[in-house]
C-alpha cells in the first residue's frame, strides 16, 4: 500500500475544559486506515467528550484534530459527518415517529453518499432495507416498517448502528455500543463489527466490556481523568501499574492465590 | 346556522396565522416573534407591486411570497444565527426584529382606509340560509389545501424529511450530516412563506394596517399554547377552540370581548395544563 505523507486520522494535544472541570487534558493519537482503536476508562475519564471533541459537538479549549490530513477542529458535526465520521450514541436517540427504514434514508440521501454512490431521494428504499437485512432486522419481519418508538428498547442500539453505517462513513466511533444490550445481541453484533472492519472501516470503539472489546481491536488506549496512562496492544495495557489502579480505584497488590 | 359558519372561518383563519408559525417552531425549536410583521408586510409588498409596478395581484402575490419566504431565510442568516441556541436571545431577537419592520410601516404610512387587497372573486352565496362571500369560501379552501399540501411536503420528499428528523432530534440529525443551519433557515423561510399565504388570502376581507402585525402575532401565540407547541392536531383543535370562542363571545357577549378570548385562553391554559390539549410535557431528562 501507498504510504501517504498524512496519518490517516490524529489527534494532537486536545484539550477540554468544562468550567473549572478539565475533562480532556492532553490527549494525543495516531490512527492508521483500517485501524481497529479500543478506548476504555473508568466512568467520567473523557471517553465520551473525547468523541463529542472528534465528531464536532463539542469544541475543544485547545489542540488539534486532523483527517486525511486537513484539519477538522471546531467544524459542525454535519460537516464532520459529511467528511466520513460517524457515530453512535451511548444514549440513543433515533427519529421515533419514523418507521425505522426511513431513519436510514436521511444518511442514504446525505450529500456525501450520492457523491459515493448517487441514487435519488425515493430509490433508496430498498438500500435502506438491505443494511437492516445485514444489522439482523430481516426483511421479511416487520421490524423495518415499524415506528421505531413502538420497537423494543434492545433493537434500538443495532439501529442507531445501521444509521452511522448509512453514511457510508470513512471512520466509525462506537460510544458504549454493547452497553444496555442483551448477551445475545453482543454475541451478534460483534462478529458485524469485526467484519466492517476487516473489509476496510476504521473503528473507534468506547467500551466497558472488556473481554469483547480485547478480542477484536488492535490497540487500546486508556483515560483516566481525561489523561491519557496508556496505549498498546490489550496484554500490554493490562500489565500497566497505573491502568490497574485505575481500574481497582485503589493501589493494591493482588495477591497470588495460595495453593491449598 | 350562521354562528357554525362563521365559527368555522375565523377558526380556519386562526390556523392560517398560526400553521407559519408552528411549522418553524416544530422544526428548529425558534419561536418567530417576527410572524406577524411578515404577515402584514407581504400584504404591503403585494399592495405596493400592483400600485407602483402595475402587476395584477395573481403575479403580485405570488411575488410577496416569495419576496418574504427570502425575508425569512435572510433573517435567519443575517441575525437569528448569531444568537442560535440560546432561546430567551432568539426570542427578543425576533420580536425586535417584528417591531423595527411594523414601526417602520407605520412610519411609512402603511395605515388608514386606502390600503387594502382585491378579492379574489366578487360575490356571494347562500348556505343553509347564511350569506356568506365567495373569498371566505376561498379562505376556508386555502386552509385545507394548504395543510393537505403541507403534510403531503413533510411526508414525501426529501427536505420534508430532514424537517421531521430535525424536529424530532436536533443532536442525532447533525451526526447524520443534516446541516442544521441549513434547515434552521429553510424552516424561516417557509413559516415567513406560509405567513405570506395566509396573508394574501385573509386580507382582502378588510382594510390593512399595520397594527394587524400586533394581532396575528398574539392569535398565532394563542393558538399554539392553547392546542401545544409543535403539535399539528393541537394547532388545529386550538384554532377552533378559540375561533368558536370568539364567535360566541361575539354573539351572547359583545363583540369587544371577541379579542378578550385569545388572552383568556392563554391565562387558562397555562395556568392548568401548561404543556396545552396536545402538547408532551417533556421529560426531566429533556429538559435538562
Amino acid at each position: 500500500m501507498e504510504r501517504s505523507p498524512h496519518p490517516f486520522f490524529k489527534v494532537e494535544h486536545l484539550r477540554k475544559n468544562f468550567g473549572g472541570v478539565l475533562a480532556v487534558y492532553n490527549v494525543s493519537f495516531e490512527l492508521r486506515q483500517g485501524e481497529f482503536l479500543g478506548v476504555i476508562g473508568p466512568n467520567g475519564s473523557g471517553k465520551t467528550t473525547l468523541v463529542n471533541l472528534i465528531t464536532g459537538f463539542v469544541k475543544p479549549t485547545s489542540g488539534k484534530i486532523f483527517f486525511k490530513g486537513k484539519k477538522i477542529t471546531g467544524k459542525k458535526p454535519y460537516t464532520i459527518a459529511g467528511l466520513g465520521i460517524a457515530r453512535t450514541f451511548q444514549m440513543v436517540r433515533l427519529f421515533y415517529n419514523l418507521p425505522a427504514y426511513k431513519n436510514l434514508i436521511i444518511p442514504l440521501c446525505s450529500s456525501r453518499v450520492k457523491r459515493l454512490r448517487g441514487g435519488r431521494y425515493g430509490e433508496k428504499d430498498d438500500e435502506a432495507i438491505d443494511l437492516l437485512d445485514d444489522m439482523g432486522f430481516e426483511r421479511d419481519s416487520r421490524v423495518p416498517y415499524k415506528d421505531v418508538g413502538s420497537l423494543p428498547h434492545g433493537y434500538l442500539k443495532r439501529l442507531d448502528l445501521a444509521r452511522a453505517m448509512a453514511l457510508r462513513p470513512d471512520i466509525l466511533i462506537l460510544d458504549e455500543l454493547f452497553s444496555g444490550m442483551s448477551m445475545s445481541e453482543v454475541a451478534s453484533t460483534l462478529p458485524l463489527i469485526e467484519k466492517f472492519n476487516r473489509e476496510g472501516l476504521t473503528i473507534i470503539m468506547i467500551e466497558h466490556r472488556l473481554k469483547e472489546l480485547f478480542r477484536v481491536v488492535d490497540r487500546v488506549m486508556v483515560l483516566n481523568f481525561g489523561e491519557k496512562i496508556a496505549e498498546g496492544t490489550p496484554d500490554e495495557v493490562m500489565q500497566e501499574d497505573e491502568v490497574k489502579k485505575a481500574y481497582l480505584g485503589i493501589d493494591v497488590e493482588i495477591p497470588p492465590r495460595e495453593a491449598v | 346556522m350562521s354562528l357554525l359558519i362563521y365559527g368555522l372561518i375565523n377558526s380556519v383563519i386562526l390556523a392560517l396565522y398560526t400553521v407559519g408559525f408552528s411549522l418553524t417552531y416544530g422544526i428548529s425549536g425558534l419561536a418567530n416573534f417576527a410572524h406577524g410583521a411578515l404577515y402584514i408586510l407581504s400584504g404591503f409588498v403585494a399592495w405596493s407591486l400592483m400600485n407602483a409596478a402595475g402587476l395584477p395581484f395573481a403575479v403580485s402575490g405570488i411575488l410577496a411570497v416569495l419576496i418574504t419566504a427570502a425575508i425569512g431565510f435572510a433573517f435567519y442568516w443575517v441575525l437569528i444565527l448569531r444568537v442560535r441556541g440560546i432561546p430567551l436571545a432568539e426570542l427578543i431577537v425576533t420580536f425586535a426584529a417584528g417591531v423595527a419592520i411594523l414601526e417602520l410601516m407605520t412610519w411609512k404610512g402603511f395605515y388608514g382606509l386606502r390600503y387594502s387587497l382585491p378579492v379574489f372573486v366578487n360575490g356571494g352565496v347562500e348556505i343553509a340560509g347564511v350569506g356568506i362571500d365567495y373569498q371566505r369560501l376561498i379562505v376556508l379552501a386555502s386552509g385545507l389545501v394548504l395543510v393537505i399540501g403541507l403534510w403531503l411536503f413533510v411526508h414525501h420528499t426529501r427536505i420534508g424529511l430532514a424537517f421531521r428528523a430535525m424536529a424530532q432530534n436536533e443532536r442525532t440529525a447533525l451526526s447524520i450530516g443534516i446541516e442544521s443551519d441549513w434547515i434552521g433557515a429553510l424552516s424561516l423561510a417557509f413559516g415567513a412563506a406560509l405567513a405570506a399565504i395566509a396573508a394574501m388570502v385573509v386580507l382582502p376581507l378588510g382594510v390593512m394596517e399595520s397594527t394587524i402585525g400586533y394581532d396575528v402575532l398574539i392569535y398565532a401565540l394563542a393558538v399554539a399554547i392553547v392546542g401545544g407547541l409543535e403539535s399539528t392536531l393541537g394547532m388545529i383543535a386550538g384554532s377552533f377552540l378559540i375561533g368558536y370562542g370568539q364567535i360566541a363571545a361575539a354573539r351572547y357577549i359583545g363583540a369587544k370581548w371577541m379579542v378578550i378570548v385569545p388572552l383568556a385562553a392563554i391565562v387558562f391554559v397555562l395556568s392548568v395544563k401548561p404543556s396545552g390539549i396536545f402538547g408532551k410535557f417533556k421529560e426531566l431528562e429533556e429538559r435538562v
